[in-house]
Order: structure tokens, then sequence, then C-alpha cells
């Protein structure tokens, strides 16, 4: 009996197994076993051919003694391309010569002696500058200085930008320093190293971030304030942050170019990183939701210099992206190449991809301002005029949150009208609405129309609220509403429906018309009645 | 321009029976093949009745592409086969036992979710080999042409892709199949619209109330004036540690009589007939419906056009023959076909061929046959007509019909076994209510027991779904009552006086006087395609991922 039996598997497990099969005899048991079974012919063709493979190990022939009459042209062409010793094939061709001396076969054994010599003499690329080896090609980097020629360049920290918005920090800057910190500590005991997390601050009055940088994760931190810098500009954000880790002559910077940069993938991080790594000549890992440093074996040989051999390569940024639209990943490596540098290994990081760290209450580490006279060239185009965004309709601060459904339906507009005179008896509360009146084909007039809006959405499909009164307004309290709403501290309910579902969750339940009961609740309200009012509208029930 | 596209030898878009039959036969043949499906999950959009069939006759069967398949992706095997007829609380029972094994090698229960992802991996496995797979949460939105030639796909998630075959097997509300102008949604009498509860039951229960053995299962069909005079029928099958409960109603007659769906599939479901199985018990899992088409009128003589090829419902390939309901099996039928057509006109050197050559083989392996009887064709024009409608009714409720009926007891029970009989049924009235209704009169036993379980109310199903609400994918043209109100009722996720549906009924003032609209909510939508047919409206599916998502289907 063989050991896997063809007709107990279906031919998608079979094909891995067979083909760790070499037993001709095994295979042969397992071909009569299907046949005597279901007889499929997808599983009949993978045993054949596996046979057939295996079958063929068995006829290797040995060229230094086989008798080359017994051999067809093709045999001998099959033979000799196993062949890797120069001599024994120079017996060989001397036989054929001797024996049927015929002309293919000989073609084909003094191939084979060719192709060996030659590869003998070139087991190393050749560098050929790109000008040379190409000559009707443009070369429009060809006087840039640092894209070839760079090699074996001392490279060492991770750079990270930190970009600010208002004055202040965003999100992605301390979720890259965090994950920065983590990768360096690592990196620093995995090699015995003392490299460091540089934090870099540009903008107007950016110095008083210096010390959240710290808390972040970095070991030093390099600004550069400047009011002109107030709003992110190309051309001087990219010429101070090229400085820095390059150009600059500082002590502490004792390197090449920084060994990894970490970038926001915002918009304004994309086009910096984008233009950082170009003037670096690098290369970029765009939005990327994953990083981590770890050798790597490449035989790509534009990268090893040599074919056939597998280099490791260390200290390599592994950069995930999401691809294909974020159905698959890949990892992006940045590789010297023989006659190239490519460093800094740099990405930029979609916001939201790493933890958010805990700041360190007093952290350690340096402080060092940019001093650098910023040329007025670089300042040429100016921020004439800007538009915010709105920022849209914050329901989450309010004490209150009065929510009108689709019970003002008998006259839309009126019941707007109700809702935000109720809205107004309050200190801090604001007017919500259920979805069923947002996509209703209610026609509002001109002086409410504007507060029927998607922003105003309570539910699932938009804001969830929780604030200390929630008053649902002819509302029936639907689970999709309910999420957005029932971990509110009290819940009251106006309906005329007493079987509504949202009965079943609210505090207080007022059966009533919310046309006859809003304007009741508003002048209690104003008289400072309110808590009897209620009480007396829900006795009413 | 497409130069610059990802190119793959084969596209198969949607990843149900058809589609899974079409990608396995492809990659079985070496041919490079993509598979996209727009849900979460394969089975995600997906809903049936429940049985899927392996016939006998059939050139390819879901078993013998994937093997383990009833082992792994189906619920109960379906050996019996009963219908009910149902007149006010008497019933008259028919075994169809014959009808059913007719031709059938095989047939199991399934549900939705877990048979089509079971699917989708193996698929994933198989056509990954040949250097494609199978990608979810995209949907393909039209037909990517290079000078008025199909030459690809256009997505919303991704780049459009260029194939030498799409195959569109991208269900009954196919997009593809409607941007190249083959099927549209235009009459309401080509279609079915099925609603279904799954409602949950312990496997012993199921063995004991349904009186079948651990590994065995029955269904049960139900027809007569249980549905307020609406044409179309019951059904009931056991699954695994459930049931499948569902009506299913010609669409032109649910919108005629303005019948709420979710009602009509209560009336069977509190009926004291269901109380021997229920006893009392009932917890509804999942409320789901779908439009089915009617192949009769609407499967595609010739279901292709260019590089594109239509399989199963996205061609109208649905077998809705009175008793006999069967879908799934012909679109793996129709799949493999398609995708043997392609492998064959590749390796003649002739891709383009593969329509013509898909089309000879559904006509040869007697699949359009099945699909579209010439009986039915040959005697629709007389046995639809009002006239005789109103005659035959006229007979079957008059002294000497009722007799008829008494006297031929035995041989109705033959009729409704006969295939080639029910291949000629009209669709009115009197196949579906009066018949059924005259024999459970005439014939039939009063059911002794009261049924008084609570189906869950309309807002309590919707709540109970799984959506993620993308931007609004259905668009109103016109939002008059006139020319939309039918989808308030027809609408399985809307009513009248129900605010929390897709569409509601609405006054609205205008310069002097008042008129009736709907507006449409597209958050409970679950992507039925009722609205398409019966109100104006622009229907598109949500974006890959987005909408509703069944647990069980």
């Amino acid at each position: 009996m063989p050991e896997i039996d063809p007709t107990e598997h279906d031919i998608t497990e079979l094909g891995p197994e067979i083909a760790d099969v070499d037993d001709e005899q095994e295979l042969e048991e397992m071909l009569a076993l299907e046949k005597g079974g279901e007889g499929r012919e997808g599983v009949l063709t993978l045993i054949e051919d596996r046979l057939e493979t295996v079958g063929s190990d068995e006829e290797t022939v040995d060229p230094e003694t086989v008798d080359l009459t017994d051999l067809s042209v093709a045999d001998v062409a099959n033979m000799v391309r196993e062949v890797e010793d120069v001599e024994v094939l120079r017996d060989v061709l001397e036989r054929e010569t001797a024996g049927k001396d015929r002309k293919g076969a000989k073609s084909q054994i003094e191939n084979r002696i060719e192709s060996l010599e030659s590869t003998g003499a070139e087991s190393e690329v050749e560098y050929v500058p790109p000008a040379e080896k190409h000559p009707d090609l443009d070369h429009p980097t060809n006087d840039k200085r640092y894209v070839e020629g760079t090699v074996d360049g001392d490279y060492r920290d991770m750079w990270v930008f930190c970009e600010t918005q208002r004055g202040e920090l965003i999100d992605v800057s301390r979720e890259m320093l965090g994950k920065a910190r983590e990768m360096m500590d690592g990196y620093n005991d995995d090699h015995d190293a003392d490299e460091a997390v540089v934090a870099v601050l540009i903008g107007d009055g950016v110095g008083d971030l210096t010390d959240e940088c710290l808390a972040y994760g970095a070991d030093r931190v390099v600004y550069h304030e400047d009011e002109r810098l107030q709003r992110f500009r190309h051309r001087p954000y990219t010429e101070i942050f090229c400085h820095m880790c390059r150009d600059w002559a500082v002590d502490w910077r004792d390197y090449h170019e920084p060994r990894y940069t970490i970038f926001p993938a915002t918009n304004n991080g994309r086009d910096l990183s984008a233009l950082v790594q170009g003037e670096l000549d690098s290369g970029l890992a765009s939005d990327c939701s994953g990083l981590y440093i770890e050798e790597a074996d490449i035989s790509n040989p534009a990268k090893t210099g040599a074919p056939g051999e597998t280099t490791t390569f260390e200290k390599v940024l592994h950069m995930k992206r999401p691809d294909f639209s974020g159905f698959e990943y890949s990892t992006i490596l940045c590789i010297d190449k023989p006659h190239r540098d490519f460093h800094p290994q740099g990405a930029s990081v979609i916001p939201g991809s790493f933890e958010m760290p805990d700041a360190e209450s007093e952290p350690d580490g340096e402080v060092v301002e940019h001093d650098l006279e910023l040329p007025a060239e670089w300042f040429r185009i100016e921020v004439t005029d800007f538009d915010a965004l709105e920022g849209g309709v914050d329901l989450t601060g309010n004490e209150v949150v009065v929510a009108l459904g689709r019970g003002i339906g008998r006259d839309p507009t009126r019941g707007i009208e109700l809702g935000l005179e109720f809205v107004d008896a309050f200190e801090s509360a604001d007017l919500g609405l259920s979805r069923g009146v947002i996509t209703a084909s209610y026609q509002f007039d001109g002086h409410v129309a504007d507060y029927v809006a998607e922003e105003r959405q309570i539910g699932e499909s938009g804001q969830v609220v929780e604030p200390e009164l929630y008053v649902a307004v002819g509302i029936s309290g639907a689970v999709q509403h309910k999420v957005g709403m029932d971990e509110s501290d009290t819940i009251v309910a106006i309906n005329t429906d007493p079987d509504a579902d949202i009965k079943d969750f609210s505090d207080y339940y007022v059966h009533g018309d919310l046309f006859e009961v809003l304007p009741r609740l508003t002048e209690a309200l104003e008289a400072g009645e309110f808590d009897r009012a209620l009480a007396a509208e829900v006795s009413d029930d | 321009m497409t130069d610059d596209y990802e190119h793959y030898e084969a596209v198969v878009v949607g990843a149900g029976p058809g589609g899974a039959a079409a990608a396995a036969t492809l990659a079985d043949r070496g041919v490079e093949t993509l598979v996209l499906e727009r849900g979460v999950e394969a089975g995600s959009k997906n809903v049936s009745g429940g049985l899927i069939y392996a016939e006998e006759s059939a050139p390819y069967t879901i078993d013998g592409l994937f093997s383990g398949f009833r082992q792994g992706a189906t619920e109960r095997p379906v050996s019996e086969y009963y219908i009910h007829n149902v007149a006010g609380d008497r019933v008259k029972t028919f075994d169809l036992g014959d009808v059913h094994h007719h031709d059938t090698e095989w047939c199991d229960a399934v549900l939705r979710r877990r048979m089509d992802s079971w699917l989708a991996e193996r698929v994933h496995e198989r056509t990954r080999e040949t250097g494609g797979g199978l990608l979810s949460g995209v949907r393909v939105d039209g037909l990517l042409r290079d000078e008025g030639e199909i030459v690809g796909v256009t997505c919303e998630e991704l780049d459009p892709i260029t194939a030498d075959v799409v195959i569109a097997a991208d269900g009954v509300n196919s997009e593809l199949a409607r941007d190249a102008g083959l099927m549209d949604w235009a009459e309401p009498d080509e279609w079915f619209q099925g609603v279904k509860a799954v409602v949950d039951m312990d496997p012993d229960l199921v063995d004991d109330r349904f009186d079948v053995p651990p590994d065995d299962g029955v269904a049960h069909l139900f027809s007569g004036d249980l549905f307020d005079g609406v044409r179309g029928g019951g059904f009931l099958y056991t699954n695994e540690a459930s049931l499948s409960i569902g009506t299913v109603f010609h669409l032109d007659s649910l919108a005629d009589e303005r019948a709420e769906p979710h009602e009509l599939l209560d009336s069977l479901l509190t009926h004291p007939l269901l109380d021997q199985w229920f006893q009392g018990e009932y917890h509804e899992r999942e409320y789901a419906a779908k439009l089915v088409p009617d192949s009769k009128k609407a499967a595609h003589p010739s279901p292709h056009q260019g590089r594109l090829l239509l399989v199963g419902d996205a061609a109208g390939q649905m077998q809705a023959q009175g008793p006999i309901i069967k879908g799934m099996n012909h679109a793996v039928s129709a799949g493999g076909l398609a995708a043997e057509a392609f492998a064959e006109a590749q390796s003649r050197g002739n891709p383009a061929s593969a329509g013509a050559l898909y089309e000879r083989k559904l006509e040869d392996e007697g699949v359009m046959a099945t699909l579209r009887p010439t009986r039915y064709r040959l005697t629709r024009a007389v046995s639809e007509h009002d006239l005789v409608t109103r005659a035959a009714e006229g007979v079957l409720d008059s002294a000497v019909g009722r007799a008829g009926v008494r006297a031929f007891d035995g041989l109705l029970e033959r009729g409704f076994n006969s295939p080639f009989l029910l291949g000629m049924i009209p669709d009115t009235r009197t196949s579906y209510v009066t018949i059924p209704r005259v024999v459970a009169e005439e014939l039939g036993e009063p059911v002794e027991a009261t049924n008084d379980v609570e189906p869950p109310a309309l807002d309590d199903r919707i709540g109970d779904l799984t959506y993620d609400v993308g931007e609004p994918h259905i668009e109103l043209q016109d939002n008059s009552w006139a020319a939309s109100g039918t989808a308030v009722t027809a609408c399985p996720v809307s009513a009248r006086e129900f605010g929390g549906g897709c569409y509601r009924e609405e006054t609205i003032r205008t310069n002097g006087g008042t008129e009736r609209v709907v507006s449409l909510d597209t958050q409970p939508c679950v992507e039925c395609g009722t609205c398409a047919i019966v109100a104006d409206t622009e229907w598109d599916h949500p974006a890959g991922g987005k909408g509703v998502e069944f647990e069980e289907g």
C-alpha cells in the first residue's frame, strides 16, 4: 500500500503531497488505486506527470563513461546542460568526434563549454555609469552629485518629521515617535549600538513642542522656528529638512545622511516626504501601515552584484503598505546597490496605524535649534488666501440634546421651530435629528432648512451622544437610532404611539403630540419649572 | 490606453455557485482567473430559498466540481417533498416525492453564507494556482470598453481590469448584464420576489418534530388562500439547526395587490398548520429577501456579448415552474459550460468565439430547454388569457368542477408530480390560488391546532440585520406617488405607516394644496432590487463591503 491513498483526497490536497513522492513503485500503486476508484482525470494526470519526472531522474547518465552512440542529439544536449566541468565536456567532445561525429551534438557540447568559460570571466557585474551605458537617453540627474557615486556612506539615526497644526502636534506625529522609539530600542539592543530617534519640528513657534517630542520618544529634537513657516510650504520645508539631516555641520551629526526617515502620510507629509527623499537621492515607501527593522536575504543581482548569489543585508527597514487598494500588502525594502547607496530608507505612515504611546513625565534628551538664514528666494511663492473647511456640528459636548424624529411630519417646519425653541430654553443644548427626518422629502421653510443636515444626525450612521439629558421627540426608537443615544444619563421620550420601542429604553415617557407638549415644556423651562412640568406630562399618560 | 491596466485571462464577477463553478472550471483548465466579489465575504450578499440540486442529466454538479461539498457546505439532505393545499384551516397534502426525485442525484438544503464562503476558500486556492485569486469587498460597477468593444470591467475600489473573458455571475441585479443591455428591470411579470425567515431550532427538535433521522430532512410547500389572493406560495426547508421558511410571489401580483411581503410571510408563519413544528416556540435568526427571475420569460436565449458571458441569475437562469424551484444547479451548469466554452475557444486560438460556443453548449446540454420550455411558450397565449382564466375559475368553483376535483384526487397528485405538465403551468390565479383552494376545500381535513407564535415586527427584523451603511446607492428619480408609491408596499423592508423602512409615504404642502410623495432612505436596504422594477429609480449596488451583510443567507 502506498502511503497516500489518492481516492481519499481532494485533487487540491493531492498536488503538494504527490510532489514529495519520489518512489516510482509507490506512484504506480497510487495510479492503480485511483484507476480502480473514481478515476478522476485530473488526479491521473497529476500522478502520471510525477511518474515521468521521477522516472526520468533514474535515467541520469554519467557523461564521463556513457556510450555516446546510445544517445540521441537531444539526450546529449540534456546531459551536457548539467555538466559544470569544462574538462569533462572536452572529453565528451573528443569521444563524440571519434564516434558518430554528429554536428548537432558537437555544437551542443561546444556551446556549453563556451557558456561555462565566459561566465567564469564575468562572475561580477561590471559597473557602467548610466550615461555611458545608455548614451542615447537624456540623463537629467547626471550632474546631481548624490545620485551616483555615494557608496558605503555613513548613516545613522531615525529621523521623524513631526507635523503640527495650529501650534499642536498632530496625533500621527506622536504615533510615529512611539513607533520610532520602539524600533530603535530594538535596533540598539540587536546591534549593540547607540543610534537616536531625532524629531524634526519646522514651523512658527514650534519651540514650545520640543518637550512633548521628547516625552513621546525622541532622544533629540531639532527645530526651526520662523514666522514665515506658519503654513506648510514646499520649498523652505524641504530645504530646511535636508539641510538639517545632510548639510548641517554639528558635532552630534557626524554622518552623511540619516539611516531612516519617517513622515506622516498626511496631505502635507506626503508632499514633504517625496520632496525630501528625492533631494536625498533615495526612495520612498508611501502610505505605510507597518514598519520593522530586520535583516533580509536578497538574491537580485542588481542588489548583490553577483548573479546567483544571495546576500544578507542588515538593518533593513521593512515597510509594509497596502496594495491593490488595501486587498493585499506589500513589504517594501530600500536597499543599496553595488555602486550606489539608497539611504535614508524612508517611509510615510498612515495616521492611526500605530498605537498612541504614553507620554513620559520627565523625559531625557537634547533640544537643538537649527540655525540657518533662510534665503528670501525660498519664499517666492506666497500664500495669498485660504479657506478653512467647515467644522460641522459636534453634538457631543452638550448637556442636553433634543432630537426630532418623523413625528414632525405633519408640519415639519413648525416641528423644527418648536425643537429650536425648546433647545434655546436650556443653557447648553443642541438640536439632533433622526435619520428618518434627514432622508425625508419634507419641505422646510428657509429659516429652518439649514438645520436639517446630516451633520445633526444621531445614530449608527451619524453621531453618538451621551448627554445628561436626551429628549427624543417623535422618534420611534429603531435600533439604529438607539445605538446613538442610549448611553445618555436620562432619556425622555415624547411620542403619540404608546407601543413605540423608544418607550422601552426611556426613563420618562410622555404620551402626547409633540406639537402640544413641546411648547408647554419650553414654557415651563423658561419659568424654571421644568421638573414639575415634566412630572405633570408624564403622569398625564 | 487599456494597456496600462492589470490583465487576466478571465475575470469572474461574483462568488456564488455560478461564479465558483466557472472559476473552478477555468482554473482546472489552467486559465489565469481573477474572481471579484462585492460582499465582505462570499455569501454575505446572497439569499436563496435554500435547496440545491444535483441533477443526473446535468453537465456539471457542485459536488463534482468541489469534492466534499455536501459534508462541508450544506445543511441536510432533503429526501421528502410535500405540498399543502390550504383553504382557511382546511389542508390537503400531496406527496411530491416523484417530481422531487425525478432526475435528482441528490438535493440538500443550504444557507448561503456558509455555503458560499466554503466555496470561496476553495475557489481562491484553485485560482491562485493560475496566477489569479479571489478578492472580496470589490464591487464591479460596469464594463470596460475600448472602441465600443467590451475588454474588461471597471470597479469602484480598483483600477479597471482587462480580461479575455468576463464571466458575469453577479446575481439577479447584475450590473454587467444591464450595462451590456442584455437584461433590464422593465417588466414586473418576469420576476418573483421571495422573502425568508431563518428560524432557530435545535437539531434534536428538528429530527423529532419533522420525523426525520439526524442526517436527513424534508421540504414542505404551501399554496392556496393563505396569501390574500396574491399569486405565489410558501416553503419550509429543514436545515441542520434551523428552518428556512419563506414565501415567493409573482412581483406583478404583489405590486398590483399592494401587498406587504412581510405580512404575507407572517400569514404563513402563523398558520395553524405550522404549529406541529413550532409548538409555540419561535426565534427568528434572520429576515431576508431577493428577486427571482422567471426563466420561462427572463432566461436570455443568447446570454453573451463580445467577451461578456452571463451565468446564473444574471442571465435569468432560474427555473420556477409550480413546485419545481431550481436555480443554483442551473447556475453551476452554466458556470461550468461558460468556462469550458472559453477554454476551448482559447485553445483553438479564437477566444472571441467563447460566447457563441457557450450558447450552443447551453442548448446542447439541455439547460436552455429546461429553463424555457417550449410547452410553456406554446400554451401561454391561451392559458394566461384573461377570459380563459376566468372561465377556468368559473368551472373549478362550480359544482361540476368541484365534483371533478373530488373524482380525480389521485390523478391530481400525479399531475403535480409530472415535470411535463408542470412546465406548462400558466402563471395565473388559477394555478396558484384557485386549484389549491378548491382542492383543500373539497378534499382537505381541518387542522385542529392553534399557532400563537409572534414573528418579529418589521422594525425589529431590520434592526437584527447587520449593515455597514455607505453612500446612498439608490436614487429616486421620480418621488411622486404615481411613479414610485408601489415601492412602499412591495419593498420587503418598507410598509405603509412605517417610518423606519426604505420607502415612506409622505404628504407635502405645495402652493395651495398637498401632494402625496415617497421618500427613500437606503439604510435598511436588503438589495433585493424590487424597487428597481416597481419604482422609478437609478439603482446600483452599494460599494464593496458596504450595505447589508447576511449572516445566514
